[in-house]
């Protein structure tokens, strides 16, 4: 008796072929132009990336706003956890993040989240004790978020439908970056503009807790 | 189309409903690069502009503003990225 051939137990892919993907190919068939999601996401890898690291410091300077100091701290290892997540999924489309991290920072799809009063990180902040404002800072941070929520947006518009791996990965991230941008609204407008505008949220469980990139972890949970 | 006093390029399209690509919005990434065929702007405002975009007649509308009347071409990432390459100055590659 004959057998039937299983639908999905051949494909484009020759069997024993290491040097393709399915995973690839199959999001491609569906019509997502893969090199190019792949560079986007390697910008926005990036973007996280420093993010994380101008947050370290930006955190360091709302001393004294202890509350400020530590929703930027959630904010900030939230960016981190974007980035670990971000990083497997550029390898399982064939890609890699840059060797030299210099390249790395240079292609980040959003600015370097500078320190205020430190023109753009080329020298220490004032030392008559100073520094710079809360305020100032918040705007900082409340423009990295907007940049993170435009980017991972983009990344779902490209995805949706077509590739439910990276808009599953993109939509996490992006429910975090909406929410970071919340806070920094309620905090920026009062602590600005003396203006109250609730951001709807409270606080994490725990210190970067991450409830949506982190809740199901996929890689490395 | 006209620009306010300090108004950028690009809101002042948004404001005449035009659509007009854009990422960043703080003149850093090339997602609302333009080639700018007539005209002059101020861009001050931009994170990361180079004196070579300028020369080359590339400019990034989210925060640059007139100085002169302009005539513009949009869509114009991918060549200012080309530009960047040619440079040897850094530019995101997804946009």
């Amino acid at each position: 008796m004959a057998t039937r051939a299983k639908k999905h137990a051949t494909g484009k892919v020759p069997a024993g072929d290491l040097t393709q993907r399915v995973g690839v190919e199959q999001i491609d068939a569906r019509g997502v132009n893969v090199p190019e999601l792949l560079e986007k996401l390697i910008d926005a890898a990036g973007a996280e990336f420093t993010t994380y690291y101008y947050y370290t410091i930006l955190r360091m300077y709302l001393a004294g706003n202890e509350d400020y100091k530590e929703i930027c701290e959630d904010a900030r290892l939230e960016d981190r956890a974007h980035f670990e997540l971000i990083t497997p999924r550029i390898y399982e489309l064939g890609g890699s993040i840059p060797y030299d991290i210099r390249e790395f920072a240079d292609r980040a799809g959003c600015p370097d989240a500078y320190l205020p009063g430190t023109e753009d990180g080329k020298q220490a902040p004032s030392a008559d004790g100073g520094g710079p404002t809360a305020a100032a800072i918040l705007e900082v941070l409340l423009e990295a978020e907007r940049c993170a929520i435009r980017t991972w947006s983009e990344v779902c518009d490209l995805t949706f439908g077509k590739d439910p791996r990276t808009y599953d990965m993109a939509a996490r991230i992006l429910n975090e970056e909406v929410e970071h941008e919340a806070w920094f609204i309620e905090l920026l407008s009062k602590e600005r503009d003396g203006v109250v505008r609730p951001s709807g949220h409270f606080r994490r469980g725990t210190p970067g807790e991450a409830p949506y990139s982190k809740n199901a972890g996929f890689y490395n949970p | 189309m006209w620009c306010t006093v300090g108004e950028h390029v690009l809101g002042a399209a948004r404001r005449a409903g035009v659509t007009l690509p854009s990422l960043c919005e703080q003149g850093w990434d090339l997602a609302c690069a333009v080639e700018v065929i007539e005209g002059r702007l101020d861009h001050a405002d931009a994170r990361r502009y180079y004196a070579a975009d300028e020369e080359a007649g590339f400019a990034l509308v989210c925060t640059a503003k007139p100085l002169t009347d302009l005539r513009l071409r949009t869509h114009q990432s991918a060549a200012m990225r080309a530009h960047r390459d040619r440079h040897g100055l850094p530019a995101p590659r997804g946009t």
